[in-house]
This record gives structure tokens, sequence and C-alpha cells, in this order.
């Protein structure tokens, strides 16, 4: 049980680590475990249930709006404006994602796409209810969650709880029947699956986790922006997936904290190169690197894979 | 009738709707010329290529370094429109070689990933080539200025754009329904595993394809660059409209693309009109209707 | 005919036909299957066989005429529910769950079949892990349990298939050409197991198939298909004898037997 000891292990460094880490590589690990959490969730999708979102930005960004939106406007303690985030982007990806899974393949990823677009379109163009180009600022934790250490720990424990749910979910009988949907979905219709509902259910789950990394961040941010939703945030969870690999559960997990800590060691010296860099990896991921560059590490415990036998 | 002239006072605005299909009109033939190459490429290779608007930055750059460039002269504005779209061609023609041609076994969501990928890279090479800030061209003298339509001004660059689009059209439709080379892509586009089997060179055929899509992509470019501000995030703009052109046509389908190209130039000009507001939603949310009702495009054929 | 099938018949199809522009594929099939059959349905190619295979599994529609499934009509319904309804069936091109383990794959289809397939929180990897191995010993796969199927030889496959298809407990069995790509040996071998399951169970099989040999070994009844419509129906030996059979097939008057 190598693999557990090494979870273990990184469970105490996480823990420990604000202790010993200066509040900027706190700040980091944060961001790490948000768009982890925001990976993760994506490939459920495209990992275990094969298919490609071009839009998950949307979900990301409504959760991130609902959340700031409550706490701002509404009044709503934190607390309970990060469980409506959720619920929020589930109901937006229960919407479109109707529509969207009746499509396959690149389709899919068209639809889902255009719906991203609608969504940082009307985030943008609604000015009096989301302050447009402007975003909304003082979107604050309140002051005991205030803290870098204290909101570290928070988005600790909300991204941990969220990865084991969603572990749980990949190894239920409802993510069997996904990765069969995946592998097959001919096949599965045939044992009596209702593809396209399973579909629709990945869809929601992965756009309702999507939300509660979207709220994480609008807290940790202290504002959102229409940008939140914009096409190309959609492509974040992608790449850090392919970096991670996305046949293993923990892969994303693994690509988000490689992702973060190229961004800072390359934006920092070269912003410039950041981009470059980043379609550069996804070139050579996609041409040389299927399994993403924790393939290359296979006997990590994270590139495990999950549950493939 | 007098509630509707009160909400939209241009309705009864003679000029003002001839100026404005006009303009529609030079906008959709314009995204014909963006969007071709596109589904073109698609119809082959089955390849979105996500780097077209790419293409099409490359295009506007090297109009206007080649205009810089060439010497000063009356004909050097046409001589660049000529070169800068052959040079984009290349550069497709490059990365078609180099890259794609090794992943068309694989998985097509891959091919989609890198062409995505490509955004990025292109984006950061063009800014360390051609820096930060904006560019511009100078319209060529004879078009420099503006003409009049019903008293309405239009400028006469656009003109071009209205004429040089159908140009191009009617070669593509005489090269699609009239040579060899395009019987061949016409083939491809509905059963390539047999063109392979009756012993073309299939691979020769997707490599000149997408130099071909890529040099459409960097004519739009280069004929757009005098009428734009030469800007990074141009790639982004053009490739959603482009996309969405495309995806309401019908991916592949070169009738589908000039017909939505100018169903969307008709729209983007008169709902900024109407729904100053929410021109773009008006786009996606009518690709997306499209998507729903016929996923495959007005004229495409649908997944098989 | 009303709208229940006949009693006693676990699959039938009334007046079937289908035609694809001016082409009737197939025009007015009826066939009647009554439990524990072993059928087979035969015939020269463009016969029909496919597209009749096709409308009975839901993937073509048919243009008229009816299809039940132990006295319902199942016209129209998509192919999650057919299954539901008790239509198992394995394809012409093996179609498995290839990157699940092949226990994984009969234990999906195992949770699918008692409706817990929804289910988000429990963990799969014990369920029913007792009764796939049991489908997978009758099939011979205990071994290979934890492999990932698709790297088993492709015969193994097929059986790693028809271990699928019976974990949905169906009433009728659909092969669409179980021994393409075999080589004869093997084909034998598999359709012996499926005749010893069928006759184990009481499962009842209908099934398509190219090799005579292996039809007329296996097959309890025959029905053999011409220009969309049936030519004849019988045991074996009937078949075999029926002097329309050998002249479609022959393609000229035969001389009896052989």
């Amino acid at each position: 049980m190598v693999s557990v000891r090494a979870l273990l292990a990184l469970l105490v460094a996480v823990a420990v680590a604000p202790l010993v880490l200066a509040p900027f590589f706190l700040q980091l690990l944060t961001e790490i475990a948000i768009v982890g959490l925001f990976a993760t969730a994506f490939n459920l999708l495209m990992g275990f249930g094969g298919m490609l979102s071009f839009g998950h930005a949307a979900y990301f960004a409504l959760g991130a709006y609902a959340a700031a939106l409550l706490s701002r406007r509404g009044g709503v303690p934190m607390l309970l404006a990060l469980a409506v985030a959720p619920v929020v982007a589930g109901l937006g990806a229960l919407l479109f994602g109707f529509f969207i899974v009746r499509l396959t393949h690149t389709y899919f990823a068209m639809l889902s796409l255009a719906f991203g677009q609608i969504v940082y379109t009307v985030i943008f163009k609604w000015k009096s209810l989301t302050g447009g180009d402007d975003g909304l600022l003082d979107v604050w934790p309140p002051p005991y969650l205030k803290s870098p250490m204290a909101y570290y720990y928070f988005v600790l424990a909300v991204v941990g709880l969220s990865l084991w749910a969603l572990h749980a979910i990949v190894d239920s009988p409802f993510g069997y029947a996904l990765r069969a949907v995946r592998e097959n979905p001919r096949r599965a219709r045939f044992i009596g699956v209702n593809v396209r509902r399973h579909q629709l259910l990945a869809f929601v789950i992965s756009g309702a986790f999507s939300g509660v990394a979207g709220g994480l961040f609008a807290f940790y941010n202290g504002s959102v922006f229409p940008d939140f939703a914009f096409f190309t945030k959609s492509f974040e969870p992608l790449v850090v997936a392919l970096l991670g690999g996305v046949h293993s559960f923990f892969g994303p997990l693994a690509g988000a904290f490689a992702f973060k800590v190229l961004e800072w060691l390359i934006s920092r010296q070269w912003p410039v190169y950041w981009p470059l860099f980043l379609g550069g990896v996804v070139v050579l991921v996609v041409v040389v690197l299927p399994q993403g560059f924790v393939g290359l590490l296979g006997r990590w415990p994270w590139a495990r894979p999950a549950r493939q036998g | 009738m007098e509630a509707l002239t009160g909400l939209f006072p241009w309705i009864t605005n003679g000029p003002l709707i001839t100026v404005q299909v006009m303009s529609g009109l030079s906008v959709g033939m314009f995204l014909f010329l963006v969007s071709v190459g596109m589904s073109l490429i698609f119809g082959v290779t089955r390849i979105i290529n996500l780097a077209h608007g790419s293409f099409y930055m490359v295009g506007a750059y090297l109009m206007v370094t080649l205009v810089e460039l060439l010497p000063e002269h009356t004909g050097s504005f046409w001589m660049a429109l000529l070169l800068a779209p052959v040079g984009v061609a290349l550069l497709g023609g490059a990365i078609e070689l180099g890259l794609l041609r090794l992943i068309y076994h694989r998985d097509p969501l891959m091919q989609l990933i890198l062409t995505f990928g490509l955004i990025l890279v292109i984006g950061t090479l063009v800014l360390l080539a051609w820096g930060p800030d904006n560019k511009s061209v100078s319209r060529p003298d004879a078009l420099a200025g503006s003409v009049r339509i019903f008293g309405q001004p239009f400028p006469s660059y656009y003109l071009l754009v209205l004429g040089l689009a159908p140009v191009v059209a009617i070669t593509m439709w005489f090269i699609f329904y009239r040579t060899r080379w395009g019987m061949l892509i016409r083939a491809a586009t509905v059963d390539r595993e047999m063109l392979g089997a009756l012993g073309v060179n299939v691979a020769a055929l997707y490599t000149q394809v997408f130099v071909f899509g890529s040099w459409l992509a960097g004519l739009a470019g280069a004929l757009a660059a005098p009428t734009v501000a030469v800007a990074l995030g141009m790639d982004a703009d053009v490739l959603t409209t482009a996309f969405v052109v495309v995806v309401i046509g019908g991916l592949g389908s070169f009738a589908g693309t000039f017909i939505s190209a100018l169903l969307v130039g008709l729209l983007q000009s008169f709902g900024i009109l109407i729904f100053p507001a929410v021109s773009i939603v008006l786009l996606f949310a009518l690709m997306a209707v499209v998507l729903i009702v016929r996923p495959w495009g007005l004229l495409g054929t649908p997944e098989p | 005919m009303g709208a229940a099938g006949a009693a006693g018949l676990v699959l039938q199809t009334v007046a079937l036909r289908k035609h694809f522009g001016g082409v009737q594929a197939v025009n007015g099939v009826d066939l009647a299957v009554p439990p524990g059959d072993l059928r087979a349905i035969i015939g020269p190619n463009g016969a029909g066989k496919t597209t009749f295979f096709n409308l009975i599994t839901g993937d073509i529609a048919h243009d008229s005429g009816a299809i039940y499934l132990g006295g319902e009509d199942v016209s129209g319904l998509p192919p999650h529910q057919l299954s539901r309804r008790g239509l198992g069936r394995t394809f012409q091109i093996t179609s498995i769950f290839r990157r699940l383990s092949v226990l994984e794959n009969v234990q999906t289809a195992l949770l699918s079949h008692h409706r817990r397939h929804y289910n988000v929180l429990a963990s799969a990897r014990r369920l029913y892990r007792d009764e796939a191995m049991a489908l997978l010993e009758r099939v011979g796969l205990c071994a290979q349990a934890a492999k990932p199927s698709g790297i088993m030889s492709h015969g193994d496959q097929r059986r790693l298939e028809m271990a699928i298809a019976l974990a949905s407990a169906p009433r009728v069995l659909l092969l669409d050409e179980p021994t393409a790509g075999m080589a004869p040996r093997e084909r034998h071998e598999l359709m012996e197991l499926v005749a010893a399951i069928a006759h184990a169970t009481g499962l009842t099989v209908v099934f398509t198939e190219h090799d005579m040999d292996v039809v007329f070994a296996t097959a309890r009844r025959i029905t053999v298909l011409h220009q969309g419509a049936v030519l004849a129906e019988g045991a074996p030996a009937e078949v075999r004898a029926n002097r329309e059979v050998q002249r479609v097939y022959l393609g000229q008057p035969a001389e009896g037997g052989h």
C-alpha cells in the first residue's frame, strides 16, 4: 500500500505547509487546490465520460458569480453563498447539457463552446447585475477566514471533500456505467444504460463541482470578472488535465500542481513566453505523450490509473 | 406598425436599410472568405482547425510587414495582398506535415486539442515577431475614399471585398466541380477510406487541402488588415465568428458556408441596430439553435 | 393482428417491412420463436438478414409490421428499453468495453441489470463480483478476469461479449454473426458453448451465421430468408432437403441432397 502511504505523506505536507511557507506560496497552493478541483471535475467528463467540453469556464463562472452576487448584493454569508454556487452551476449545466449531450464528439465540443460564450456574453453585457466588464469587487471571506492561512485550510477542506466525493462517484456503479458509455455507447445501450441520461448526469455533476471551484476562487480572488467565463478560460482545465494525464483520477491534480508552479516560474521570468510554453506543452502532449507527463512517471501513486484493472 | 417604428426608427429609413444591407453583405462576403478554408479543411480531414483564426492573424501581420518592406509604389499593396496569403499557406503546410500528419489516426478530440495548442504558440510567436503594439495598413489610394449610395457614405474598400469574395467563391466552385482535384476533394468529404482504396494519395490530398485552406485564411487576414487595427487577439475574435459561420452552414459544405456567411453578416449588421447589446448573443444563440435542430448545419451532412 | 403477439412465443415479428429507396430489403417477414429455441437465420448475401436483424434490435426503424417480445409490442423502443425487456445481443463486430477489465465489463452489465447504475454513493468494486465471476466461469474467462479486456484474443473477446449479454438475463439472445473472424475450430467451440448455455438455462437464442457447417451443427431450427422474405423454415434436415433452398444457394435446381 505504497500509494496510501504516499497520499498520507501528501496530506501531512499540505497540512503543515502554512507553518513553513511564505504567504506567497500559500496562495500558490490555494490556487493549485482550486484549479485542481476544477480540472478534476472537468476530467470526470473528459477522462471518464469521453466528453470534451470547450465551455466549462461557464460553470466555473456561474459558481463564482452566484457566490459573489449572493455575498455582495444579497448580504448572504459566505458559507451559504458557497453552498448555492454548485447549485446554480449545476442548474446551468442541466439546462445546457440537456442539449449538448444530444450531440457527439466534435459537435458536442462545439455546442458546449457556444453555450459557454453565451454565458460569457450575458455576464459581460448584463451590467446592472454583474457589473459587466468592471466585474464585482470586494468579495471577501468573513474575518475569521480572511487570513491567507485560514482561507488556505478552508479551501483545502472543501477541495478535499469535493475530491473525495468525485472519487466516490468514479468508483460507484454510476462511474462504472459512465466509463462503459465512454468505451462503447452502443454496447452500453444494450446492457440497458440510457446513454444520454448518464452523460447528462455526469455533465451536471461536473458542472456543479466546477461551480464549487468557481465559488472558492471568487472569495480567494476578492473579485469576479467576465473573463472567468471566456472560452480561453475553458482551456485551462483541459491543459491541466492533459498535463497530468486524463486517464487517472489524480492526474488533473498533479497537473494543476505542475501547471501553477510552471506558470509561476515562467510568468515571473518571461511572462511573454508563458502562452508559448503552454501551447508547446499541449502540442507536445498530444503528439508524443498521450498519457500526460504523469504517465511518464507511471510509478508515482497519483499516476495509478483509477480502476483500470 | 407604429410601435415598431417607435422601437426601430430606422425601419422606415430606406437608404439606411440599403446601406445596412450593403454592409451586411460585405461583412458576409468577408466572413465567407474567413470561414470557407476552415470548412474545407474539416470536410476533407475531419479536423476543426482552431488555429484558423491564428492563420488569419498571421496573414494580417504579414500584410503589414510586406506593405512596409515593398518599395513605395502604387502596386505594392497589391503585391503584398498576393504574397501574404502565400506565406500563411507555407505555414499551414509546415504545420500539416510536421504535426497534424502524426495524429490523423488518433482520437479526433486530440486533433482539436492540438490545434488549440497552436493558437497559443502562434499567438506568442506573433507577439515576439511584431511586438505588442497595434499596427495598421493604409488602403490603396484608389480605394481610400468612400462612395455614396442613396446619399449615404459607403467605404470604397468594402467594394473590393464585395467583389473579390464572389470571385473566390466562383473559382472554388469551378475547382470543386470542374477539375479532377476538386472531384477528389468532394469524394474525400464523402468517403475517405474508399478514396484510399482507389489508390489516391490521401495524405498528399490532406496536405494540399490544408495548404489551400490556410491560404484562404491568410487572404482574409490580408484583406482585413486595412479595415481593422491589426492586433493580437484578432485570432480569437475571428475564430469564434468563423466557427459560428461554419457550424451554421454545415461543416464541410461549400454552399452552406456561403449562405451562412451572408446570413450571419446580415444578422450582425441588423442585429447591431435592433439589439445593440446582445448582437453577439444572437450569433451564438443562432448557432446553438442550429446545432440542436440540425447538428450537421444547414447544408452539411450528418455525422456518420 | 391485435396489440399483443401470440402467447407462448418469446420473439415474434409480424409482416415486418423495410425498404431503402426502391429496394424492399425486408418484405413482410413473419417469424415466431418459441421459448428454448436455438434458431439460425440464414440466407444468401442480400437476402435481407442483416436488415431484419437490425430491425429486431431497433438499430433501424421498420416501415410497417410489428415486433413482439414475450407477447408485448416493442416496436420503436430505444435499445436500452429493449434490453430491459429481455432482448440481449452481441454485435457482428465485437463490442465490449475495451479499456475496462474483463471483470468490470461483466460487473457493469450486472449493475445495470439490477438497476444500480444511477447509484453514485456505493463502491462498485465488490458489487456483483461473484455473479460476474460465475458468468466468466461459464464462458471460460475466469483466469483473465483482471486483464484489460481490449488486449485479449479475438475469440476471448467474443466470449466476453457473450458474458456481457448474458449478464442482463435476457429472454432471447440475438447473436449477429457470432463466429465472424474466428478460426473454424474456435467457431465450433463457441457455438457448442452457446448451445450448452441455452440447453442449461432454457435461454432462447437467435443467430445469423455465414458458416453453414456451424449452422447445421448448432441450430434447432433454421429460417431461410431470400429477397427479403421467408423462403423456408424447419429443422436442419428439412431445410437441407428443401429444393427451393438448394436452388437459391446453388443457383440451380438441385438433383437431391448431398
